[in-house]
């Protein structure tokens, strides 16, 4: 037998001491058998999520830089001195349509020679009369879903156009080489393809704003969360860590021990948060969210955020468990929680609640010249709100179920586990919490600056729901293109307004270097109706439009046209004289003057209005027409079937939709990216929730195999974890609702708002209400199955 | 209907985890107010004959009769409201729900019975009272010594006045002294009431306190000592 040396070597210290035990935790975590690996796994998941999510976060400023480059790439564009035509030539004109509600980008393309530019995505120019697409286009012109696109695009499909010419993997795009002379007027002479980004618009200091709190909203979750995650298992470390007290770890080394054991969680979540993150990558092509997708290669962290992310996680899973260790005294003989045994302190944990707030509203509404550092303060007091309600959150519980009455058993084992372990209850629920409050300010702000950022566009989609514009040609030919919009599939109703341009009849007077104009439209009765208020009208009728628009434009349409006096119908419309020999046309004697209307596309048009009966549409000069449809809701496709038709009239006839409202570019942008970050964001929740609620299943396995062994029913249990989630959640949906509310006062504050939006309040309680009973749904099965009698066994 | 005068008989049980039988044909039989010690080498059946027995885990084949019924023809609600009523439990440990007081986890299963909660907690106290552990009534588990535990436990098993007890290791968490004592109060409170007991122990001085013996072995039981 040997003996112990008398001289033992001195013990490590510093960095040294840290080094060894922290690399101990790691073995003991890497090494703890099934039941170690299980906990190491559920930590693992719970981080790896909030890895993916955040290495997701840290993409998106190369992604939008990625689609907003191959955007102005294609942009057609010159500038105020226009290219001569050339070998290295191209005319471009924008052929965009839409189909079933979804944008397809086009170009119709006319090489003026062997070396114009091409577009970008494509080595050579499709044939003439043929066209270049997109992958997604050419499925979708292949599947039954298209037949209708097919229509509006029979070309042959001889190209495809590669990823640098798409904005994302499942862009509907084309480029179609004319088989005829595009016109310059219609289109575009380019000698290269693409134009500047416009990223140099300076974007308000309340949409900044907004994307700061939006960051913080969506990022403050995932932190909560990651933080939650590492603590998975506390309990059963700590009574191992006792075990090392026994055998003569100090209290330090144990601490490091746990950091040790964390880390390596930690460690393990970043591990598999890369690799989902990786793996979700090659997947971003194939899947859209609120019309936005993405080719792996844009998804691509900046690699200054994905080295944060790298080091943060590590760090903060050594952050969390020393600081969550401070209220655990681990003897050799046990675990002693100081925090049971006192009272959660209210006085530090209020003024980070109300202190966000508080700085929004000293720091008052932003000033639009300062871009930038009047947000600073509203995400500083955006962070401080939510940290609030994780710091409050745990107090409000521990304060109500100490309050709470007795009841059936399922509410008695529920209640009595809270006030025992409020602190575990809480974690579970407050990245939900979290995540409701920021949503619920971030929304209030949302549809307070809405007002802001979406405009009336003065169309009426009451009065018709299409237009279909026909450009300039013969008036028969309008009319023949007319009556064939009229009587397509998906008409209800087809008002037709043929515009051209007359002038005064007579020699030039003094002082006058041209003829003075004025606009005429022709239609029936009830054409006019939605451009003027007629009155009384026949066929044959005919009005002056001279009040609802300038006293000026009313005075010329006099000067002009006079009733019982005569226009000059073919007259140039640079001087006014006549192109060839003089068509005149007289203004019917009782010509009555009336008040312009504002059309369903929001046009008023002062001039002359005259019904067919009264004037001839084919004796106008260039006459160009537009239809005003009311679209019959009854027929499915009613509005492709109108595009197919315009389609059909030429490149130059187009459909557009009426709508009522438009959204600025920027803000629609920065309202899709959140809520892109919301959905993601509450998929991470409710995956977080539920593994948070396994896991504490998990630890309480042994006593509910001994509850069911004495007869406990199971829908008891059941009940009893519903209550032990509802009663945290519904404490920390108020205590969010009345953090949200706050923020959000603040926030509007900032923006210059007061007006508060009601109804866009309790969808999110609800939401998160109905989340967490899903998430009790889905982890029935688990307690079923920790219920089984495996838990009894001791050996 | 189970042999003659026996409150409790298994025959033939056989059940498997994998491909490893824990019991092969096992039969026992209890009869009213007897004590019977299970006793065996670690991993030989013991845990799982009691979990047949008690209607926690079904045998793969074999019967378990109890009175008038077959437990492995009873649906699982049916055998639960049957170890609600009519069985008791004590185990090694864990098996106290640690939010609740110990007042609380006697009058457990009788509130699950359906029990009024007033009613429960004052019979819960008698058997407390009985089992010498009534000034720790209002202290949760965590709060209390292992020995108290225990016997909070038996009071827990004892106090819905079961016709069998089960007692998987009930002092194998416990020094010699706590152990007998627990063993002692256990016994007499069954024998009182004419409660049958199967103890599961490996301990031969616990076993000492049994009528019978029985020892599993190979997934099989034999019978070995009478001792009372």
């Amino acid at each position: 037998m040997t003996r112990p040396p008398h001289h033992r070597p001195a013990p490590p210290h510093g960095p040294a001491v840290w080094l060894r035990d922290l690399g101990m935790g790691l073995r003991f975590a890497a090494a703890g058998g099934r039941e170690g690996w299980t906990r190491t796994l559920l930590t693992a998941v719970g981080v790896g999520l909030g890895v993916l999510l955040l290495l997701g976060a840290a993409s998106v400023p190369h992604l939008m830089e990625g689609r907003q480059e191959r955007a102005m790439a294609r942009q057609i564009l010159n500038g105020d001195d226009p290219p001569r035509a050339s070998e290295r030539t191209v005319i471009a004109m924008d052929a965009d349509t839409t189909y079933h509600d979804q944008r397809v980008f086009g170009l119709r393309l006319y090489p003026e020679g062997k070396r114009a530019p091409l577009p970008p995505g494509v080595t050579a120019y499709p044939r003439p009369g043929t066209m270049a697409v997109s992958p997604a286009l050419r499925d979708l012109l292949a599947s039954p879903d298209g037949a209708l696109l097919r229509e509006r695009l029979p070309y042959v499909i001889t190209g495809t156009i590669a990823d640098p010419g798409l904005v994302g993997p499942k862009e509907l795009a084309y480029y179609l080489t004319s088989d005829v002379p595009l016109k310059t007027e219609d289109g575009f002479r380019l000698t290269h393809f693409g134009a500047d980004a416009f990223g140099d618009q300076p974007m308000s200091p309340t949409l900044l704003m907004l994307i700061f709190i939006a960051c913080v909203v969506l990022l403050m979750p995932v932190a909560v969360f990651i933080a939650t995650a590492i603590r998975f298992g506390g309990d059963r470390r700590d009574r191992r860590l006792a075990a090392l007290r026994l055998v003569g770890a100090d209290v330090a080394t144990t601490r490091r021990i746990a950091a040790g054991e964390a880390l390596f969680g930690a460690l393990c979540g970043l591990a598999l948060g890369t690799a989902l993150f990786l793996l979700c990558r090659t997947y971003a092509g194939s899947v859209t969210l609120w019309d936005i997708n993405a080719f792996p290669s844009d998804v691509t962290p900046l690699p200054a955020l994905a080295a944060l992310i790298a080091v943060a996680v590590p760090v903060a899973a050594l952050a969390v468990t020393l600081f969550t260790l401070r209220g655990v005294a681990i003897e050799p003989l046990g675990v002693v929680r100081g925090r049971t045994a006192r009272r959660r302190r209210l006085w530090w944990r209020l003024p980070l609640l109300v202190g966000g707030p508080a700085i929004l509203l000293v720091s008052g509404p932003l000033d639009p010249r300062e871009r930038g550092v009047g947000a600073y303060p509203a995400a500083v007091g955006a962070a401080l709100t939510l940290c609030g309600v994780t710091a409050v959150l745990p107090w409000v519980i521990e304060a109500v179920v100490g309050r709470l009455g007795r009841g059936p058993v399922a509410w008695q084992l529920a209640v009595r586990r809270l006030q025992l372990s409020g602190g575990t209850a809480a974690r579970a629920v407050s990245g939900i919490c979290v995540a409701v409050a920021g949503a619920l300010a971030l929304q209030l702000l949302v549809s307070a600056l809405q007002s802001d950022f979406v405009t009336r566009t003065g169309q009426d989609s009451g009065r018709a729901q299409m237009t279909v514009s026909l450009p300039e040609s013969t008036g028969a030919a309008l009319r023949r293109a007319a009556d064939r919009v009229a009587t397509t599939e998906g008409v209800r109703t087809a008002h037709t307004l043929v515009g051209a341009t007359v002038a005064r009849s007579g020699p030039l007077r003094k002082g006058e270097k041209f003829a003075p104009g004025a606009s005429v439209i022709v239609g029936d009765c009830a054409a006019l109706r939605e451009v003027a208020q007629t009155g009384a009208c026949h066929d044959g009728d005919a009005f002056l439009a001279t009040r609802g628009g300038l006293a000026v434009d009313a005075a010329t349409i006099r000067e002009v046209a006079r009733p019982g006096g005569k226009v000059l119908l073919n007259a140039d419309g640079d001087t006014g004289k006549p192109l060839g020999t003089p068509r005149l046309w007289t203004v019917p004697p009782g010509t009555r003057e009336i008040a312009a209307r504002k059309d369903p596309t929001g046009q008023t048009s002062l001039g002359i209005l005259a019904t067919p009966g009264a004037l001839d549409l084919t004796r106008l000069q260039d006459p160009s027409a537009r239809v005003l449809i009311r679209t019959d809701p009854a027929v499915p496709d009613g509005e492709e079937h109108i595009r197919n038709a315009a389609a059909a009239l030429g490149p130059d006839a187009s459909a557009s939709t009426v709508r009522d409202t438009e959204s600025d570019a920027q803000f629609a942008s920065v309202h899709t990216g959140l809520l892109l970050g919301s959905t993601v964001t509450m998929a991470l929740v409710a995956a977080g929730l539920l593994v948070t609620t396994v896991e504490q299943l998990r630890e309480r396995r042994r006593l509910l195999s001994v509850l069911v062994a004495f007869g406990t029913r199971r829908s008891t249990l059941a009940w009893s974890v519903l209550w032990q989630t509802a009663v945290p959640i519904v404490l920390g949906l108020a205590l969010a609702v009345a953090a949200g509310l706050g923020l959000g006062a603040g926030l509007l504050r900032s923006a210059g708002k007061a007006a508060y939006d009601w109804s866009a309040i309790w969808p999110l309680p609800l939401a998160a209400g109905l989340l967490v009973l899903l998430v009790t749904v889905l982890s029935l099965p688990s307690l079923w199955r920790l219920m089984r009698p495996d838990g009894l066994r001791t050996e | 209907m189970t042999p003659s005068g026996s409150l409790l008989h298994a025959g033939g049980l056989y059940k498997a985890y994998g491909a490893t039988p824990a019991l092969d044909g096992a039969e026992f039989s209890i009869h009213p107010g007897e004590v019977v010690a299970v006793l065996g080498p670690s991993g030989s059946g013991k845990s799982t004959l009691l979990h047949c027995l008690a209607g926690i885990i079904q045998p793969d084949r074999g019967t378990v009769r109890y009175g008038d019924h077959d437990l492995t023809a009873m649906t699982d609600a049916e055998r639960s409201a049957l170890r609600r009523g009519d069985f008791g439990f004590v185990f090694q440990f864990g098996q106290l729900v640690p939010e609740l007081t110990c007042l609380e986890n006697v009058a457990l299963p009788m509130r699950l019975a359906g029990t009024a909660r007033k009613a429960a907690e004052a019979h819960a106290r008698e058997w407390l009272e009985r089992l010498e552990v009534d000034p720790v009534a209002g202290r949760r588990p965590g709060e209390v010594s292992g020995g108290q535990g225990q016997r909070v436990a038996v009071a827990r098993a004892l106090a819905t006045r079961p016709r069998v007890i089960f007692a998987d290791e009930p002092t194998g968490a416990l020094d010699s002294l706590n152990g007998e004592r627990v063993m002692g109060l256990l016994t007499e409170a069954a024998r009182a009431t004419r409660a049958a007991v199967v103890l599961v122990t490996h301990e031969t001085r616990v076993a000492a306190y049994s009528d019978r013996e029985v020892v599993v072995r190979d997934g099989k039981v034999r019978e070995a000592v009478t001792t009372g």
